[in-house]
Parts: structure tokens; C-alpha cells; sequence
């Protein structure tokens, strides 16, 4: 039969439970069992050629960009595996159907472990190993549900998380150990990489490759460290503890091991790392096993046991210890599944595993107890059943390993455990079975079913036949171990014999079995010892882990977030310093092509003031009014800077533009309290000032690196001289980018400029109507109001002035084409001269006295500027294109007539109406409406109080 | 000349008209009442366009003088920037509407985003960078504050505008210091400008500031500051919006500056991007275990993603375009599933976002608990969910352009963030009793989605729905 139908089937299979099981419990069995039969036959039809030596191959392109193809292989160690998973299968599934109660929803049942059964055929057949990975993942998803079958019990649960816990993670680890595998033979196909021993072995990513690949195998097949989660996982339904974590899923681990045993074994670190953690699992299994009084615990320490045994053989790196291993394997999974069934019909029958409760079950279940004891006494290793067999040749390869030097450690270790795993074979014979029968069963036992008893009883016959005649599956056995072992060993050995003669290794076993039986003998003073000592327990552990890592990670976090802004752009900051100096450090940098320039004392008295501004405002910010003054000396030293460094366009539009900001700040200040709070902590402000200070250098550099040296290309200023007078007609370059080159982007700009103002405007009215007004009229000022809100003085003086701020807009206007100045920079002197007046003498006298609303400013500003670039197309221009002329209008000089500068008085009534329409509406704000603004242009008028007492000057009210 | 551009930049075009239109339609008639019909025909338009674009174009093609590409790279990142949008729209439509958040505003903002993005994944100059980038920006902006009446919304929104502004600050700067060291702003002219000495000082710093502007808006460590507090911050379908379509756009964006404007000069950057990947990951997956809500949980998370993604961006190959191309693909399908699951999220009519309200939740309704169950699985990267082969391409990558380093420090990050996924699932199934389950009740859409989604993650182990084939010639015309 093809591989991809013996893997398909138990898949599309798994689909039939489920949906069957209105159908019946004995349909669902059917199906199942029919399915996994299929498979099992279909195996077996490839047996003739795994037999011949040869490997079978069944490729088909999955996802090649990734590597990933579908690619399955079958030889005698995928064969074996697939053997065991099928077979095993078959029983547990008979086993299952007896077992399961009425209650329990069977359909969902099966389709679990024909799932995982698919995942588990999947892996050992995997070609790819990223295909392998997938199956590997699917198994531990699978067992995560079978697990959790039973998800009334609490400990089911606790079990279930654990042991994804640790197999996932072990499982996703093994991803990288596979790349990189991958990356060093640059195939991804198992057969490929069986073949390429020394070139992995050379490579320095082979460590980092097997510790990855080992950590997957160690969690699956719960090697220590990660021993702790197997038994917990026994809340399981028995059928799932017997099926996966005694024959088939902890296996998985020792399957990849195997496979990769060829490449990957033969290394002192393979032999350290793998022994070692075998030993140490089989000692420690097997101690904590015998201790155990529930039936399924004990076992599954055994079998934590077991599997450390198998570890080390295959730790060991030599033929011998593969064979041994194989064959343990092979006898492991025939005694330790019919165990597990066996405790399960004891579960079954007498309600309670707990071995302090239970005796004298001999009598009452005689079948049960024969099965039982010849499976346990396998276990134990008594000769003519088939684990003495592969127990002597463990102990024969203990006694040639050599590990840290010691000739005696491996020995001696492998005995402790053998001993301890005699003890509580005999333990589980003895206390479960044998002794007086008892009356308080909390059930009353007896034999089940043929239907229960039937499956493991074939797995004894198994046990007993290979134990007597180990000539019939010799072949077999030594097929596997060639596959396992590849071209890396040679194996020697040529027989499994039952009498090696008077050997150590019988010693050893003699030792063990006598020692086992003297231990049961002081078994209850023993008991007490261990009860009494403290010892980690696992599940502790795993919690207080689980726990701390929650809390360090909250340690981690809740300091790094902690909502504060300050402390987002502190990171921040820092972090892009630090990608600055990564690029001053990496890059090459150029020799200056400039000398440094000798600074006048002009320049040095600005820079000082700018200094000694920034700092007093640093200092003294907390006093608002203060740092607003502050900011003004500010700004106008970077005016002035501009000026020095010869652009006197940007230095008037940022003049101008201090100024509205200012008057602005000076709007929001009246709202504001008069000082802010101190929150920080000196620690903090010295903090913030080092990384303030360090950004601050920072682009002190840049700048100076980039002052005294020449960007790539030519600079476009070359151009705009040039073409400035020739194009556009002006002399002021700045000027005629912005009129003429790029008059689409001004014409852009303004139109902007003149929404911002609108919605501006917009939102002031929307939040005028709603909470805030309320919010406006409650507000009591922190301080006294002046009683002179309009005081003469300034009144008089805004008044006086105001002609000649027209003047100067109207000149700047006016010179904007050749000089410095333009419509832009009028728009905002002109701004600035109206602003005054409404704060000499209120809002409402100013807006009274305003005859063009500021929207219909903007908008003709747009529409001029508009109708000018139209203008062009009566010419047959482009859209904004300028021409200019000169006339002579007798008396004057000759002078120019520019359609810039029309372009440039849209600018001008667009900035005017905008800034002027933003400013009245954050006003608006200011005004509470409890306070009636006055009618009045100043609150003491000398000359109003004149009038009113009748006095002989009639000065009109200026109304 | 002009008409030929405009035909390239038509699907951009077409979506920006229909922004204005469906504004100026709600503006002078329902307004918000408006908002739920606008909802569904702007996702349906979205719809369309991925269509047409996906269908439409082959080859590369230039406009307005090479400031715009058309090429399968952008069309493959535009394709799912619009399905997604289009889905996490229809998603969020109930949830908004009954906490009085569906203004006719929002799907206009999500369409205006969504241009700036397709103008992101297309830009081929300096320019067009930013002009998509604070297009798509500024609506966002907008959007997370969304619920004004809430303090937590209106902060996060207010510290994602200013931290982004100083980003755009910092892309800005390095922009115009590439520009002053190329002599160009088109991305043509500045990979030509890197002579075979290497690349210059100025450039470099160029290209150092402008990846700190980039990694800004990916949310990589050390400037994702702002993701947690905008994600628990913002309304859920805002949420969900912001963990799908602006993530893909960023990370287009990123491979294309990366990849068009400094191609030659994958030494110098992939050092840069496989330490932010690194610090993502770890930050990502570590602080994520501490988090008790599930909305700031999913925020870490797409930290830890990003990083994968820039895991892949970082090898400086095109199968690490293409790999990032597939992870983020799965990413977005992924998000939308798991975010169809969080708006579901009620308790008596009320959003709750805890992690504990799962508790048990597979016996209230096993479906929909199986369903997140596989997307979680498929987050954490466990084979064989979809998510997995996300890892392992963006893995292989890493691991071919010889930064082994990288790969395993992913390997051990996913291994560390597998385990707040798989908590989520064990609460579901093997949590403790709680009396008060979550409601029942559901929306169908939602269920839908989380459901298909579901079900992406398992089919899609059969061929990836042939996304790597289109990731493969989509990341083969960047990267050549």
C-alpha cells in the first residue's frame, strides 16, 4: 500500500467517529478499528521489502519555497515504530471500547486517537524532517485533547497544561535545531542528511543544532529535566496513558534520536549530554516509581524510568547499545502497555488505583493477576520473559561505559536502577494482588470481559514468546538496528542469546532482582523515610515558575510602561542617539572641506543671550509669564541668527511669526494658573537633563559636521540666482520661489492656510455651545482681575502706532519682490497692528468696528491669487504663469508691474484673514460671557467723565 | 504623459474620490445615521479594488516620473491592505454602533488611511514616502482618539500623535539628509548614488534615522512604546484595524525604502534591522506574559510579530522579502480572526477585554472557543496552523543569509511567547469554574470571520492558498 494512504488513513478516518456517533458505540468502534486495521495491513504489505533491505520513498511537492515537501521514507526503524503505533493501536482501541462508560462521548473519543495515531505514523514515516516537525506538533496538539478528554477532573486539567507546556515549547525549540540542520547539508530530506555524518559533525552550529533538537527529544520523551510533566498527564482515560505514554508519543523522542542517530551521535557532547540525562532519569524513575501508591504512577515513573534507560543506550554511541536499545524498545512497549491495561481493569473494577487500598486481588481476579505478573515480572528482569533479555544486554554495554572517567559510575548507576525497578515490580505484584483478600474494595472486583482482558493478554503471550525463543524476532530485530545505526557503527554482535554465561552482567541482574526482593521486605520502614524526607515536588516547582516568570515579566514591564509620556520619549530619544552615533561609528567619516569661521563678539553676545535665555527658562519655567518672556528672547535671537546667517526673509517671517505666537500664549496664560507644579523628582530632572544635554550634543555635531562640509550635488540655489530676475522678474529670490517658481505650492498653501483658520473657527463654535461654555461661566480666576482691562496707555499708544504698522506692511508688501519682505510677512505685520486693538480695547469694541468679516478676507485672498493664475491662460500660459513689465507714470520713476506681485496680495489677504480669524476665535474663549464687554474703547476715559458731568469739551464717544 | 500616470495611480485615485464623495453624501444628508450604510459600501469598494488591482496589473510600472511604482510587490501588499481593512470594518460595524461610537466619519478615515497606505507600499521617491506615510498617519491619529468622551482614548491618541509626529520628525530629517547626500530624492537616484566604496557618512545617517522613523510605525522595540496604551486606548474595531491593514503597509514600506533606496547597502542596515527584530521579539514575548488584558496582551504580541517580520526583512535577501511578505499575510489573516473574537467579547451587553472571563469558556460555546484555540496555536506558531509556516520562512531566511544568531534568538523568543498563547487556551479549556461566562449571543459576521479565519489557519496547511508562490514573485520584483 502507498505510504501517503497508510498515513492519510487514520486522518480521513478520524473524520468517521465523529460523525458516527449517533450511530452507536459499536459502529464507532467499528470504524475505528476498521481504519486503523487498513493501515496495519498496509504496513505489513511493505514488509517484504523493508525485509529485503531496501527503502521504500513516496515524494510529492508541497510547498517547495519553504523547503517543505511531502516526502515519506520507510526503512526498518520507520517500519518498527509504525509496527508498534498500528499494532498497539489496534488493542488499545478494543480496550477502549470496554473500557469507556456509557457517559463518556466515545465518538470524540476516537476521533482524538485516530488523530494523534495519523500524527504519530506521520512522524516515524517523515522523510522531510519540517514534515516530521509538523507531525511532531500535531501529536503533542492531539494528546493535548485526549489528555483533557476527561475535563471534569481538575488534575486532568493541571496534567493537560503541563504537559503542553513542556512538549510544546520543546517542540518549537526543535524548529531551529532542524534549520539549521537544513542550512548546514542544504536539504531538508532525512535521507540526505543520514548521509552527511562528518560534515555536520564539523560544523560549529552542530552544539547549538543538537542541543535544540535534544531539548525537543528530552521534553517529549520527559528525559530529565523535564520528567515532571508525564505523570501528571496520567488523569488521562487509561486507553490514552497506555497508548501515549507508554508505547507511542514518549517514544517520539527516542524514535528522533534514533533517526538522527547516525549524524548526530559518536560526539563527546551527544555522549555527555544523552547519557548522563539517561542515567539520571533511570535511577530517579525508578526510585520515585517505587514510593508511588496510585497504580498509573507508579507506572508512569516506571516508564519515565524505562525511557531514560533507552536514552542512555543510545547515548552510549556504539552498535551494541542501538541493538539494546531497539530491542528494549520493542519489549518496553509489550509489557508496559499491558500493565497499563491491566491497572485500568483494576481501576475499572475496584474504583480506586491507590495501591494502600487495594490486596488480595489474586483471588478475585485471577486472569487479570496472571496477566499482570508475568508483564511485571518482565519488567523486572527475570529471565525467560523478554525484559530480562534486553535488561542483561543494558547492564553487558553499562559495564564498558566509561563515563567522566569512571569505570564504576555507569555500572553501579544502571544496578541502583535495576534494583529499585525489581522493587516495585514486586511492589506492584505484591501489594496489589497477592496478601489477603479485603472487604472494603470500594467496589467489589472481578474479572472483566474477553473483550478487556483479550488485548493485553496478546501482549503477554508477545512478552513470553520472545522471552523463551528470541531467535524469531532476531532478524527483526537486527534489520532495525542496521537502519538505525546506518554506515555510522558495525555492528558485531550476531545472536540474541538467553545464556551469555557467568558474565558481569548477570552479577549485576543477580544483584538487582535479590536486592529488589530484600527492599520489599523493609518496604514500610523505607516508605516512612521517604515520606518524611523533603524532596522537590514537581508540580510545585512548575507552578512557582510558571508564577515567577509571570511576575518578572510584569518586573519587566510595568517600568518600561508605566503610561508616563515622558518616560515614551525619553526611549525614544535615547534610542535614536544611539542609532546616530551606531551611523558615526560605522560610517566613514569625510575631512572637512571648510575652516572654521572666527566668531565677532556681535555673534557671541547673541549666542550667549540665547544661552543664557534657554537656560533661565529651563530653570525657571515653572513661573509662566516668566518663561513666555523667556521664550520671546528666544525667538528672537533665532530671528537674529537667521539674519547672521544671511536669510533675512526667514529671519522677518519668523519675527513676525514670534510675535502672533506670543500674543497667542499670552491668550491661553489667562487661562492657565500662574505656576506649574512640581512633580518630578530631583533624580528624574537630573535624568531628564542628561538626556536632554545628550541630544543636545547630538545635533550640535550633526550641524557642525554638516556645516563645514559640501552635500553632494550642486546646490539648487545656483539655479534660483540665476533665473530669479530672468524668470520672475524680482531680485528677492526667496520671493520669487515662492510667487512665482513654486506658486502652485503657495497657491496650495494658502488655500490651506485658510481651512486650518475655518475649522478653527468651526470647533471654537461647536465647543462654545457645548460643556465648555458652562465650564467658562463657572471659572473663578485663581487671581484678582485688573480693575483697568483697557488702559488708557495702551489704548492711546496701539492707536497711534497702528497707521504706521500699516505703513510698514504696506512697504514690506510693496518691496516684497526685490527685497526682503513679501506678501506673506505684510499679511502677518498687518495681523499683528489689528491684534492690538483688540487687546488695547476689548472684543467686542474691536469687532464692532469690522467691516469685512475675516472669512471673506481669506476667501478673497484665494480668489485673487486664483484669478491671477487663471489671467495667464488669456495669454495662451500655463496656470500661474508671471510676466512683468516696466511703465513710467510721469511724476514717478520708471518702475515694475509684476502679476507676482497681484499673486502675492492674494497671499497677503489669505494670511491676514487667516491668522486673524484664528486668533478671534481662540478669543472667543477668552471672553466669559458673565463679564459684559465694554462699549468703550478704554475703562477710564478722563474725557467720557468730562461729557457726562457737562463740561465744556464735547468729545465725541468714539462709538 | 499625465493620463498614462493618473492610469497607474488609478485604484488610488478612484479610493480618494470616493472618500470626498462619501463625505460630502454624509455631511448633507444622515450624517451618522449614514455611518452604518457607509460602513458596508466602503468595504465593498475596498473589496472591488483589491480585486482590480489584484486581478488588473502585471509588470512594473513607473508614474510621475518614477515617484510612484506599480509592481507586484505593491499590488500583493495593496491586495492585503484593502481586504483586510474592508474586513476589520465590517467586523467593528455592531460593536460601534451600539456604544454610540459609529460616526459617518470613520469609514471615511479608514478609506483616507488606506489611500495613504497603498501610496506607502507604491512610493518610489522620498516624497511620495511621506506623503503616504503622514496621509495614512494622520487619519490614524484621528481614529485612535475616536471616542473623545473617554480619557484613556483621547491619552492614547494624544501619544501616538506625538510620538509619531517626532518620528515623522526623525523620517523627515533622515530624509532630507539622504537627499542632501544622493542628490536625489527618488529611490533610483539614491541606490545609484551608493558608490562600490560603500555608502557615505550622510547617507548613512540618512538611512539610520529614516529606519528610526520606519520602526516608529512598525512598532519595533525601541519605538513601539506607543503600541500598548493606543491598543488598550482605542475602541476595539480601532484595535483591530490598527494590528492588521497599517501593519502591512509599514512593513511594505520598509522593505521597499530598504530594498529600492539602499539595496546595495544591505550590510549597513541589516545589522540595524536584525537588532530592533531581536529586541522586538524578546520585548514582545516577555512582556505579554504579564498581561491580564487581552486587548494590551495582543498589543505585545504584535510587537513580538513585527520583530519576526523584520527578522525576515533583516537577511537582506529576497526569499527575507518573501518570507516577510508570508508572515505578515498570515499575521493579517490571523489578527482578523483573533479580533473578530475579541469584539465578541461581552459580558450582560458590555465589552470586557480580561484574559480570566475566558476561564471555561470551551464549555459555554465549544465552537467558538475551538476556533480560537487553533488561531492561538497558530499565533504561538505551532505546526501545523498556518502560523508555523509564517515562522519557519521568515526562520529559513534568517537562517540562509548566515545569521544563524538571529534564527535561534527567534526560535527562543517564539518559545517564550508560545506560552501566554497556550495560557489563553488553557484557560478556555482547563480553567476554573466561573458563574459569570461571557454572552452567548452572538453576531453572525463576527462568527463568520473568526470561523473563517479558523479555518485558514488548517487549510491552509495544504498550500498556504498559494500565498507563497505570489509572496515569491511579488518579493522577486523588489529584490533583483
Amino acid at each position: 500500500m502507498s505510504l501517503f494512504l497508510i498515513v492519510a488513513l487514520p486522518f480521513f478516518g478520524a473524520l468517521l467517529p465523529g460523525i458516527m456517533n449517533s450511530a452507536g458505540r459499536s459502529a464507532c468502534f467499528g470504524v475505528t478499528f476498521t481504519v486503523t486495521l487498513s493501515a496495519f495491513v498496509g504496513l505489513l504489505t511493505n514488509l517484504p521489502t523493508v525485509l529485503a533491505g531496501e527503502v521504500v520513498m513516496a515524494r510529492v511537492n508541497w510547498m517547495p519555497e519553504l523547503g517543505l515537501n511531502f516526502t515519506l521514507m520507510l526503512d526498518g526503524l520507520g517500519f518498527f515504530f509504525a509496527f508498534l503505533i498500528l499494532g498497539i493501536g489496534l488493542l488499545i482501541i478494543a480496550y477502549g471500547r470496554q473500557y469507556l462508560s456509557r457517559d463518556d462521548h466515545m465518538g470524540e473519543f476516537f476521533t482524538y486517537l485516530l488523530l494523534f495515531q495519523g500524527a504519530m505514523v506521520g512522524i516515524v514515516l517523515s522523510d522531510n524532517i519540517l514534515l516530521l516537525l509538523v507531525f511532531w506538533e500535531l501529536t503533542s496538539l492531539a494528546s493535548f485533547l485526549l489528555i483533557g478528554y476527561w475535563k471534569h477532573l481538575p488534575e486532568g486539567r493541571q496534567g493537560a497544561r503541563m504537559a503542553l507546556a513542556v512538549t510544546g515549547m520543546g517542540g518549537l525549540a526543535m524548529i531551529g535545531g532542524m534549520l539549521i540542520l537544513g542550512q548546514i547539508v542544504g536539504s531538508y530530506d532525512l535521507s540526505v542528511i543520514l548521509q552527511n555524518r562528518e560534515a555536520i559533525q564539523a560544523d560549529p552550529l552542530y552544539v547549538p543544532a543538537l542541543l535544540l533538537i535534544l531539548l525537543g527529544c528530552f521534553t517529549k520523551s520527559a528525559q530529565f529535566p523535564f520528567h515532571f510533566w508525564l505523570p501528571h498527564a496520567m488523569a488521562a482515560p487509561t486507553p490514552v496513558s497506555a497508548y501515549l505514554h507508554s508505547a507511542t508519543m514518549v517514544k517520539a523522542g527516542i524514535f528522533l534520536m534514533a533517526r538522527m542517530w547516525p549524524v548526530l551521535s559518536g560526539t563527546p557532547e551527544w555522549f555527555y549530554i544523552v547519557t548522563t540525562a539517561g542515567l539520571v532519569t533511570m535511577v530517579l524513575g525508578a526510585v520515585i516509581a517505587l514510593f508511588k501508591h496510585d497504580l498509573k504512577s507508579l507506572l508512569a515513573f516506571s516508564t519515565v524510568s524505562h525511557l531514560g534507560l533507552i536514552t542512555m543506550l543510545l547515548g552510549t554511541g556504539t552498535a551494541f547499545g542501538a541493538l539494546a536499545a531497539v530491542f528494549h524498545i520493542l519489549n518496553h512497549a509489550t509489557f508496559k502497555a499491558a500493565l497499563f491495561m491491566s491497572a485500568g481493569i483494576v481501576d475499572h473494577e475496584a474504583h480506586t488505583r491507590d495501591i494502600r487500598r487495594l490486596g488480595g486481588l489474586r483471588h478475585l481476579m485471577p486472569v487479570t493477576f496472571t496477566i499482570a505478573t508475568i508483564a511485571a515480572l518482565s519488567m523486572a528482569g527475570i529471565p525467560f520473559l523478554n525484559g530480562f533479555l534486553s535488561k542483561e544486554m543494558m547492564l553487558e554495554e553499562a559495564h564498558h561505559t566509561v563515563l567522566f572517567g569512571s569505570h564504576w559510575l555507569v555500572p553501579v548507576m544502571a544496578t541502583v536502577g535495576s534494583l529499585f525497578s525489581a522493587a516495585y515490580c514486586f511492589r506492584f505484584i505484591g501489594h496489589t494482588f497477592l496478601g489477603p483478600v479485603r472487604d472494603d474494595y470500594p467496589h467489589k472486583p472481578h474479572d472483566p470481559g474477553a473483550g478487556m482482558w483479550l488485548p493485553p493478554a496478546i501482549l503477554v503471550v508477545l512478552v513470553v514468546v520472545i522471552g523463551v525463543a528470541p531467535f524469531l524476532v532476531q532478524d527483526f530485530v537486527f534489520m532495525v538496528t542496521k537502519s538505525v545505526i546506518g554506515e555510522a557503527a558495525e555492528l558485531k554482535t550476531k545472536y540474541i542469546k538467553i545464556w551469555h554465561g557467568l558474565v558481569p552482567a548477570l552479577y549485576m541482574s543477580i544483584i538487582a532482582v535479590v536486592g529488589g526482593l530484600a527492599m520489599m521486605l523493609v518496604f514500610k520502614p523505607l516508605s516512612k523515610v521517604w515520606e518524611t524526607t523533603p524532596r522537590p515536588e514537581a508540580k510545585v516547582i512548575f507552578e512557582a515558575i510558571v508564577e515567577a516568570i509571570v511576575r518578572l515579566a510584569q518586573a519587566l514591564t510595568h517600568p518600561l510602561h508605566n503610561g508616563s509620556f515622558t518616560r515614551y520619549a525619553m526611549i525614544g530619544i535615547v534610542a535614536m542617539i544611539a542609532a546616530g552615533y551606531h551611523a558615526w561609528a560605522t560610517g566613514t567619516v569625510a575631512d572637512p572641506v571648510r575652516e572654521l569661521q572666527a566668531a565677532g563678539p556681535v555673534p557671541i553676545a547673541g549666542w550667549a543671550m540665547l544661552v543664557a535665555a534657554t537656560g533661565g527658562l529651563v530653570v525657571m519655567h515653572r513661573n509662566r509669564l516668566l518663561a513666555l518672556i523667556l521664550i520671546g528672547i528666544v525667538g528672537l535671537m533665532v530671528s537674529v541668527g537667521f539674519v547672521y546667517l544671511s536669510a533675512p526673509d526667514l529671519a522677518m517671517t519668523q519675527f513676525t511669526v514670534e510675535v502672533v505666537t506670543i500674543i497667542l500664549l499670552l491668550l491661553a496664560l489667562n487661562f492657565l494658573p500662574n505656576r506649574t507644579p512640581t512633580e518630578s523628582t530631583s533624580l528624574r530632572r537630573v535624568r531628564d537633563a542628561g538626556v536632554a544635554i545628550a541630544a543636545g550634543l547630538a545635533t550640535f555635531g550633526l550641524a557642525y559636521h554638516y556645516m563645514l562640509r559640501d552635500t553632494v550635488a550642486a546646490s539648487i540655489s545656483e539655479y534660483h540666482l540665476a533665473n530669479s530676475y530672468k524668470g520672475g522678474g524680482g531680485t528677492n529670490v526667496v520671493n520669487v520661489i515662492l510667487v512665482d517658481f513654486r506658486g502652485f505650492d503657495t497657491y496650495g498653501e494658502i488655500i490651506v492656510l485658510g481651512i486650518a483658520a475655518l475649522l478653527i473657527y468651526a470647533l471654537t463654535e461647536t465647543l462654545l455651545g457645548g460643556p465648555v461654555r458652562r465650564r467658562l461661566l463657572n471659572r473663578i480666576p485663581d487671581q484678582a482681575r485688573s480693575g483697568d482691562m483697557h488702559p488708557m496707555m495702551m489704548v492711546v499708544l496701539t492707536r497711534v502706532i497702528m497707521p504706521v504698522v500699516l505703513l510698514v506692511g504696506f512697504y514690506i508688501f510693496l518691496r516684497g519682490h526685490n527685497e526682503p519682505g513679501g506678501g506673506f510677512i505684510a499679511g502677518l505685520i498687518v495681523s499683528i497692528a489689528v491684534v492690538m486693538q483688540y487687546m488695547a480695547s476689548g472684543f467686542s469694541w474691536a469687532s464692532a468696528r469690522l467691516k469685512y468679516p475675516y472669512h471673506g478676507v481669506i476667501g478673497a485672498g484665494v480668489l485673487v491669487a486664483g484669478l491671477t493664475g487663471i489671467g495667464s491662460w488669456f495669454v495662451g500660459k500655463p496656470f500661474l504663469t508671471s510676466d512683468f513689465t516696466y511703465v513710467r507714470i510721469p511724476p514717478f520713476h520708471k518702475f515694475e508691474l509684476a502679476t507676482a506681485a497681484l499673486f502675492d496680495l492674494g497671499v497677503f489677504l489669505a494670511v491676514v484673514g487667516a491668522v486673524m480669524l484664528s486668533l478671534e476665535s481662540f478669543s472667543r474663549l477668552a471672553r466669559r460671557a458673565d463679564t459684559e464687554d465694554s462699549v468703550h474703547p478704554m475703562d477710564i476715559d478722563p474725557s467720557r467723565n468730562a461729557a457726562a458731568s457737562g463740561s465744556a469739551v464735547d468729545m465725541k464717544e468714539d462709538t | 504623459m499625465i493620463s498614462a500616470d493618473i492610469n497607474v495611480v488609478l485604484p488610488e485615485i478612484v479610493l480618494a474620490v470616493y472618500a470626498m464623495a462619501a463625505l460630502i453624501f454624509a455631511v448633507y444628508t444622515s450624517k451618522d445615521k449614514a455611518a452604518g450604510l457607509l460602513v458596508w459600501v466602503t468595504s465593498a469598494v475596498f473589496v472591488v479594488v483589491a480585486l482590480w488591482i489584484g486581478m488588473g496589473g502585471n509588470g512594473t510600472k513607473e508614474a510621475f516620473n518614477g515617484a510612484f511604482v506599480d509592481d507586484g510587490f505593491a499590488r500583493f501588499a495593496k491586495v492585503v491592505i484593502l481586504l483586510s481593512a474592508a474586513a476589520v470594518m465590517v467586523m467593528g460595524q455592531e460593536f460601534m454602533a451600539k456604544r454610540d461610537l459609529l460616526r459617518f466619519e470613520y469609514p471615511i478615515l479608514i478609506t483616507l488611511a488606506s489611500v495613504g497606505m497603498m501610496m506607502m507600499v507604491s512610493a518610489g521617491d522620498l516624497m511620495a514616502l511621506y506623503m503616504g506615510l503622514e496621509l495614512q498617519s494622520l487619519s490614524l491619529y484621528v481614529v485612535a482618539s475616536l471616542r473623545r468622551d473617554s480619557a484613556r482614548s483621547t491619552e492614547a491618541g494624544l501619544k501616538y500623535f506625538v510620538l509619531g509626529a517626532l518620528s515623522s520628525g526623525m523620517l523627515l530629517y533622515g530624509a532630507s539628509l539622504t537627499y542632501g547626500y544622493a542628490g536625489t530624492t527618488l529611490f533610483d537616484g539614491i541606490i545609484a548614488s551608493i558608490g562600490d566604496e560603500g555608502i557615505s557618512l550622510g547617507l548613512l545617517f540618512g538611512l539610520v534615522f529614516m529606519i528610526t522613523g520606519l520602526a516608529f510605525k512598525v512598532s519595533a522595540v525601541p519605538f513601539h512604546m506607543w503600541t500598548p496604551d493606543v491598543y488598550e486606548g482605542s475602541p476595539t474595531p480601532v484595535t483591530a484595524f490598527f494590528a492588521t491593514a497599517p501593519k502591512m503597509a509599514a512593513m511594505g514600506l520598509f522593505a521597499r525604502v530598504m530594498h529600492d533606496a539602499f539595496g546595495t547597502a544591505t550590510q549597513d542596515w541589516g545589522q540595524v534591522i536584525a537588532l530592533l527584530a531581536v529586541l522586538s521579539m524578546f520585548l514582545g514575548a516577555v512582556a505579554a506574559i504579564g498581561q491580564r488584558d487581552i486587548k494590551r496582551l495582543m498589543a505585545y504580541s504584535s510587537i513580538a510579530h513585527m520583530g519576526f517580520a523584520l527578522m525576515g526583512l533583516a537577511s537582506g535577501t529576497a526569499t527575507g522579502v518573501e518570507a516577510m511578505l508570508i508572515y505578515m499575510t498570515i499575521y493579517v489573516a490571523m489578527n482578523v480572526g483573533t479580533f473578530a473574537f475579541i469584539l465578541s467579547m461581552e459580558k450582560d451587553g458590555k465589552p470586557v477585554t480580561d484574559i480570566d472571563s475566558l476561564q471555561m469558556y470551551s464549555k459555554v460555546e465549544p465552537l467558538k472557543a475551538a476556533a480560537l484555540l487553533v488561531l492561538m496555536f497558530s499565533l504561538a506558531g505551532v505546526p501545523p496552523m498556518v502560523g508555523f509556516f509564517g515562522k519557519l520562512a521568515v526562520l529559513q531566511a534568517a537562517v540562509d543569509a548566515g545569521m544563524v544568531w538571529l534564527a535561534v534568538a527567534g526560535v527562543i523568543a517564539s518559545v517564550i511567547g508560545a506560552f501566554y498563547y497556550l495560557r489563553i487556551v488553557f484557560y478556555m479549556y482547563f480553567g476554573e469554574e466561573r458563574d459569570q461566562a461571557l454572552d452567548t449571543s452572538g453576531n453572525p459576521v463576527l462568527f463568520g470571520f473568526l470561523m473563517l479565519s479558523a479555518f485558514v489557519m488548517l487549510a491552509g496547511v495544504i498550500n498556504l492558498f498559494g500565498v507563497d508562490g505570489m509572496a515569491a514573485a511579488a518579493a522577486g520584483t523588489l529584490v533583483n
